[in-house]
Parts: C-alpha cells; structure tokens; sequence
C-alpha cells in the first residue's frame, strides 16, 4: 500500500510541478510550489 | 499586553495587508504571516517548521487532488451532465424534489472529499447552469452551489474540521454519520427551497432539451454512471469492512477516474488531471499555508494565547463567543478555525455530548468558507456563475449563515436529548 | 526564456532550498543519541531477539538488560512509549546508566516506539531536542520526537485505525501509536510488529510486572496517575501509599475494559506480568501551552497553563515553578523502586531490588546532567 501510495503522491507532484512550469502568474506558481513542497519530501522518503 | 498577543496582531495584519491590498493569493499571505510570526520571535526563518507544518495535511492535499481528478473525469465523461438530464426530467414538474435532489448532487463531492471547493468546483459548475437554465439569477444560483459547498463539506461521510476537532481530544472520527446527517440535511433542504423555489418557472421539456446535452446519456447510457457507482460502493466499503477495503480515498478516487476515462466520452486523461491539479492548487496552497501558520502559532505561543483567552469567557457568553470567534478565524480558513478554537471550545462543553457537539462545532467552522476574504466557496461559486464580484453571491448567504449558527448552537445545546434519540 | 518560465525557474530553486535546509533537520533527527551503559548492564539487546521479523527495520529498538546477582523477579521498563513524552525516556536513560540490581532482573527498551524517534509532529512546533550540562562540562543531547511512528516508516494511515484482537475503531493516525497496537502481531503494521515483539520478550522471560512510562498534557484528566491492570491491583495500591511517605501524590486508577490496545490492558490479559503506565504531567505535549522550545521541555513553565490552572481547566496544580524535568523523572524514577519493593512485599520468594537509582530529592537539588555518565 505505500508504494501505491508513494506513487499516488509522485503523480499529483508531477502534475503540480508540470502546472508550476506552465502557468502564466508567478503568484500561481508560487502557491504550486508550497503544495510540491510536503509532496516531494514525502516521495523521497525524507519526511 | 502579552507578547504573544502582539505577535497575533502581526501576523494576522501581515497576512490581511497581503491578501487584501497586495491582493496576493490566501496560500501566500499565509506564508508571509507566518514568516512575520518567526522573525519577530526570534526564530530566525524557520524554514524547518514552514515546511513542517506544511505535512499536517500532507493526505489531506493527496485526498483533495485525487478527488478533484476523479470529478473532472466524470465530467469530462458526460456523466454529470447526463446526471443532471436524468433528474431534470423526472422532476421538472416537481421543483420542490428538483431543488433538494439537485443541492444533493453540489454537496456530493464535498461529502467524499470534505472539500467545499471540491463541491463548487465540480458538481458546482454542473448544476449552477441547470439552475440558470430553470430560472434562477445568477446570484442565487452561485449561493445555492456555494451553500451546496459547505454543506456537503460537513455532511457524512468525510468531515475534516469534526476529524481535526476530534483529533484535538483523542476522540475518533467514529459515529459522526447520524449527527452529521441530522445537522446537513434539513438544512440543504430548507436551503434548497428558500433559495431556488420562488425562482422557478414552469418551463417545458421542449424549452429546456435544446439547452441540456441529452446525447450523452443516449449514447452511452447508464454505464455513464459506473465509476460513480464503484467510487461510492468502495467509499461503503471502506467505512463497513475497512479491514478488506481500507484502501483509503486517494486510491478509490484514481480507480474512480481511471474508469471514467472508458465509461463515456474520450477526454486526454493526461490534461484533464493537469487541469484537475490546477483548479485544486489554490486549496492545496491555502492548506498548505495554514499548515505553516498553526506551526508558527503553535510555536511561538499566538495558539495558547488565543486557546486560554478562549476558555476565559465567561460561560454565559460561550456560545457568543463559539457564534463569532470561530467563524471570523475561520476567515483564515476553516480547517484553522477548528484546530485552533474548535478544540479548546469543545474542551469548554465537555458535560455535552462530545460527537455531537463537535459536529455541530464543525458546521460552524465550515461558514469560515464564507468568510472574506478567503471566503473559497463564495470566490469559487461566483467564478462559475459569472459574477464579477463576490458579495453579490455572499449577500444571498447571510441570512441562511445566520440559521446555521443558531441551528448549530441548538444542537450543541440539546445535544444529550438529541443523542437520546437514535 | 519566457517570462514565466524565468519565475517558475527561480521558484523553483528557491523551494528546493527550502527543502534542502529542512531535509538537513529531518535527516538529522534520524542520528540516534549514544546511551552510556551503567555499572548494572550486563547485555544490550536488539527486540529483534524476541520476534525476528523486526530485524533491520526501523522499529528494532535496543533492550537493556540488568542482572543481579541473586536471583529474583523481573521488570520490564517502558521508556519513549510516546517520545514526546521525554520524562518517561529519561527514567528508562538514567536506570541504565545508574542503577545496579541486587536480585531480579531489570529490562529496559528506553525507546519503545524507536521510529517515533526520528521525527516531530507537525503543527506542534516541538523542539528537535534538549540538552543537559554534565559536571564535567559535557552536554548531552536527547531527541524530542513524536506520539506515534514516523510515517516514512509507515504510510498511509487508514482512516480508521481498527484494533486487530478486538475489532475496536479508532481514528486512523491511531495506527502508528505503539500503546494503541498491543498485543501486536507478526502479519500487522510496522507498530503492531513493535508490539508483537516487546509482547514476546514478556512471554519468553517471564517478566514479572511490564511499567510503560508516559506523561500527558496537564489539561488531560488522567495525569500524575498510576494506571494498573485488575491484577497489577494490589502491588500498584501498596506504591500509591509508599509515594504518599515520599510526599509524592499520585492517582490510581484501573485499566478501562473497554479501552484496548494499551498496555495496561493488553500485556495484563495477554501475557501473565503484571502490566502498569505511569503519567507525569508535561507542558510541552499540551494545548493550552504558550512559546514552545527547549526551555518548556525541561522547565515546563508556562503562563497559559498558570492560567488555565485559575480558571479551573487542568487537572494537576500549576503555578509559576512549573514541573521541572527533574520532577517528572524524579516520579517516576521513585515508583519504579516502590513497585520492587511492594512486589518483593507481594511476593517475598522472588525479591527484586535495585540499587543506585537517582533519588527524588537528588534530582531536584542536583539536576538530571548529574546522573548522566560522559559519552565517549
């Protein structure tokens, strides 16, 4: 279940980092990478 | 004046001068409020507890996105429009069942995923057209999805201010599901009516079909409604057998969505979850943000201020100041406003019923939702409809928050009679 | 490049930043504190001996184990249950590094939930640890960790924790707190695999009365209490009266039927110790607490509880002194020598006695860096 899980979180990480590199208003892209942020600590298995 | 008083006031005018005169998004200026609180107490920039904090709703963010995913699948796939052609012609002539039933269909999202945005957002935008379509003004239309929002929130069977209320006084979020439903329902249908019902014009099939997409159902039929189904048969599931089927939500979500991409219309399942994750980010980062301002509150001691300035009150002015104090936090966000005053507030009411209380606490918490100036159902529910600003939508919502107050007062009142009941 | 795209790029570096300096902190808190052995050590032990399924993992946790030389009963201590609770982590520290049995056999884990170690909780704001002064000049360093395994170690929780001997739901984040998760089991979560194996070592070796050492936020109804399974009864009532000499007060209570998973109730119904927790009452872990830091860990002095106490919230005295560390290890350190003596009263065949065990009153005058050995 956690690799599933681990892969659930790798997902919408990418789908948030993808919206950060195309979205046009930095606020916007800001606010992805405060999201991105638990997200990829938690898929590198850090936190 | 204690520090922690002072600091409270900076933080929260930092955060209000961010979010009302920069005009920065809530997630932002949550960010820098939180920054404020660290440097002024002599933390440095705290990176650690920024990012910290940010992991409290770490599943929270997983839940929500999926969710969002499998909504935007299911409407990519026909099936809510088709959902809305079904209920549209059974109950036509019916406006008084139309209107509950289609309030049920706004607050379904929010009652899987305890998101009001995730209610708007989705099943929001579908039937806030219906409801233009059968009559009503734009304004009423984006307060009955922005209501549909925070009731679905609220309502059984995933409440996340009752979760994170309980959680304060290691009480499990178990045996919410009647006191839940006795809170919601009545309300959504009350709601319901007196929002929609005196808009209603008699119009016939022949008008309305030209404005529905009636294809879809004709094309696909009921299968359209498969993924729905799965979703909330593995939803019973997990709450019945969890042993079997405690899968949790995120994944029932992305099998939900995965289906969807083969029960209707062909949609690019790739785009489609982007743009999923786009509509959601905003609440990601609000989230996220609060997630940093607890932590910094937390640390600094602005939460044990204002939790002991909370049980100060004196007891006849309780529920005066449960009434106002948890809805102008929730201001900051509502997941906040049951953390930080949710749970001191049921600590203070410990001769009541504690689940019921604390549902009824949850429903208060939820009107932080409509709160400027984060106000996340209100800013959403408007955006789909059309209107430009805001407290167009919100003026329609003031009378109906005040009901809930009382409504909610009322049931932590009577809580133990009501508790008798079932 | 575009303009959005020079934003996106320079966010971008700035949040990995970001995560590299909190990673550094997050890595860090896994680096396990050296615990000096004591003259009344006689083996250091993996749990992994008692059920081998946890070795390698993160919940393999080291037991101390103390051998006197005349034969007798054995304790089992439980220290770091919860370690966010670090008096209860503490006692079990300076029983290793101090005391000396005379007869019986003292079992120390002072780690319990080990994962629970290598990371706070959230939204808490906790210190990552705290330090003391040894007289020779030395500072040692304790974590301060979480109330429930790390969830890089075991994720996701369910949303409802069900207790597997009883079927009994709890909410989900229950799943990773080791005192929900007894008597455990081999095909369970990670902190029921923890459970099963310190289950096994009371079985293998007979211990006679198991201790888990806790404390609880002071707004918390159960605090500066002793709470004891039906069996562990009279021992418990005969240490309630002896702390009374000590001028200690402390409250008994008898393990709730209802309520499963805890130790209290597990290890007295599952195995034959006779199974007790113990709360002291610790600021740091509360609601109604003011500025968080190290200071608060150690001194526990707070304004808003001092508050709360007027205003009739709390269910422990508080006033201005705080409870001090050495307080709340001096508590529990005193009942776990009363509960030698009351059994080698229950049960004069089978004595256990300790020696060297930091008193009470010396903890207070001296302070807990006084009984700390230098690490090497």
């Amino acid at each position: 279940m956690k690799i599933i899980y681990l892969a659930i979180g790798a997902s919408v990480l990418i789908l948030t980092v993808w919206n950060l590199w195309t979205e046009k208003d930095w606020r916007k892209q800001a606010t992805a990478a405060m999201v991105a942020v638990p997200l990829l600590l938690r898929v590198l298995l850090i936190k | 004046m204690p520090f922690e008083f002072i600091l409270f006031i900076a933080m929260v005018g930092v955060f209000a001068a961010c979010a009302f005169a920069i005009k920065l998004p809530v997630s932002l200026s949550m960010l820098a409020a939180s920054l404020t609180g660290l440097l002024l107490s002599g933390n440095g920039l705290g990176i650690r507890h920024l990012v910290e904090g940010t992991f409290g709703y770490v599943d929270t963010i997983l839940v929500i996105a999926t969710a969002m995913v499998f909504m935007r699948a299911v409407q990519e796939s026909g099936a809510l429009d088709a959902l809305n052609v079904v209920i549209i012609k059974r109950f036509r002539t019916m406006p008084a069942v139309l209107l509950p039933l289609l309030m049920l269909v706004a607050m379904f999202p929010g009652m899987i995923t305890g998101s009001s945005s995730a209610s708007v957002l989705t099943a929001g935008a579908v039937v806030a057209p219906v409801l233009i379509i059968l009559g009503l003004p734009v304004e009423s239309a984006g307060a009955f999805i922005a209501m549909a929002g925070i009731l679905g929130m609220i309502a059984p069977p995933v409440n996340i201010p009752a979760m994170i209320i309980g959680g304060g006084i290691d009480m499990p979020f178990v045996g919410f599901e009647l006191p839940l439903l006795l809170l919601t329902m009545p309300l959504a249908i009350v709601f319901s009516l007196t929002l929609g019902l005196k808009h209603i014009k008699k119009v016939s099939w022949e008008e309305l079909a030209p404005r529905l997409d009636l294809e879809t159902y004709k094309r696909f039929g009921p299968r359209l409604f498969a993924p729905i189904l799965v979703v909330a048969i593995l939803m019973v599931l997990g709450k019945t057998v969890p042993q079997y089927f405690g899968m949790g939500l995120p994944l029932v979500f992305i099998i939900g969505a995965a289906l969807a991409c083969f029960a209707g219309k062909r949609f690019n399942p790739l785009k489609a979850a982007k743009s999923a994750v786009a509509d959601a980010l905003p609440v990601l980062g609000i989230l996220a943000g609060v997630g940093m301002f607890i932590q910094v509150m937390t640390l600094t001691g602005v939460r044990g201020f204002i939790v002991v300035s909370a049980l100060s009150v004196p007891p006849a002015l309780l529920y005066a100041a449960i009434a106002i104090t948890i809805p102008m936090f929730g201001a900051v966000s509502s997941f906040g406003a049951s953390s930080v005053l949710g749970v001191p507030f049921l600590l203070a009411l410990l001769g009541k019923n504690q689940i019921i209380t604390a549902a009824a606490l949850s429903l208060i918490a939820s009107l932080g939702d409509f709160m400027p100036p984060t106000a996340l159902s209100a800013i959403f529910a408007a955006q789909i409809v059309g209107v430009q600003k805001y407290s167009r939508v919100l003026k329609r919502l003031i009378i109906p928050s005040f009901v809930i107050i009382a409504w909610s007062l009322a049931f932590i009142i009577y809580s133990k009679q009501i508790a008798a009941l079932y | 490049m575009k303009k959005h795209q020079t934003s996106a790029a320079i966010i971008s570096v700035l949040t990995l930043a970001a995560c590299a300096v909190a990673s550094a902190t997050f890595l860090e808190h896994r680096k396990v504190e050296p615990i000096v052995s004591g003259p009344g050590v006689s083996e250091i032990a993996k749990l992994s001996k008692w059920y081998p399924g946890l070795a390698g993992t993160p919940a393999d946790t080291d037991v101390y184990i103390l051998r006197g030389k005349a034969p007798g009963a054995s304790m089992l201590v439980l220290g770091g249950t919860h370690p966010n609770e670090p008096s209860g982590f503490l006692s079990a520290v300076l029983l290793i590094e101090n005391a000396v049995p005379v007869s019986g056999t003292l079992y120390v884990i002072p780690r319990a939930n080990n994962s629970g170690f290598s990371h706070n909780d959230p939204q808490e704001g906790a210190p990552t640890g705290y330090h003391f002064t040894l007289p020779d000049g030395q500072a040692r360093f304790f974590r301060y960790g979480s109330r429930a395994t790390n969830p890089v170690d075991q994720w996701p929780d369910p949303d409802v924790y069900i207790h597997a001997a009883s079927g009994q739901a709890l909410s989900g984040n229950e799943t990773r707190n080791l005192n929900r998760g007894y008597p455990g089991r081999t095909d369970g979560t990670l902190t029921e695999k923890a459970c099963y194996g310190i289950t096994q070592l009371i079985r293998a070796e007979k211990i006679s009365i198991s201790i888990d050492l806790h404390e609880a936020s002071p707004e918390y109804p159960v605090i500066n209490a002793i709470v004891a399974h039906e069996r562990a009864m009279p021992v418990a009532s005969q240490v309630v009266l002896g702390l009374e000499f000590s001028d200690i007060k402390i409250g008994l209570e008898p393990s709730p039927k209802n309520l499963r998973g805890l130790t209290h109730r597990e290890l007295g119904d599952a195995t034959d110790t006779l199974a007790v927790l113990m709360e002291t009452a610790n600021a740091s872990q509360g609601r109604l607490r003011g500025r968080t830091d190290e200071a608060l860990v150690l001194t526990g002095i707070d304004p808003y509880y001092v508050k709360a106490q007027k205003l009739g919230r709390l269910y422990v005295p508080y006033d201005e002194k705080g409870h001090p560390i050495e307080e709340r290890v001096g508590r529990h350190l005193t009942a776990i020598v009363e509960f030698a003596l009351a059994m080698s009263s229950e049960y004069p065949d089978s004595p256990l006695e300790f020696q060297g065990v930091p008193e009470y009153q010396a903890l207070a005058e001296r302070g807990v860096g006084a009984f700390l050995r230098t690490a090497p």
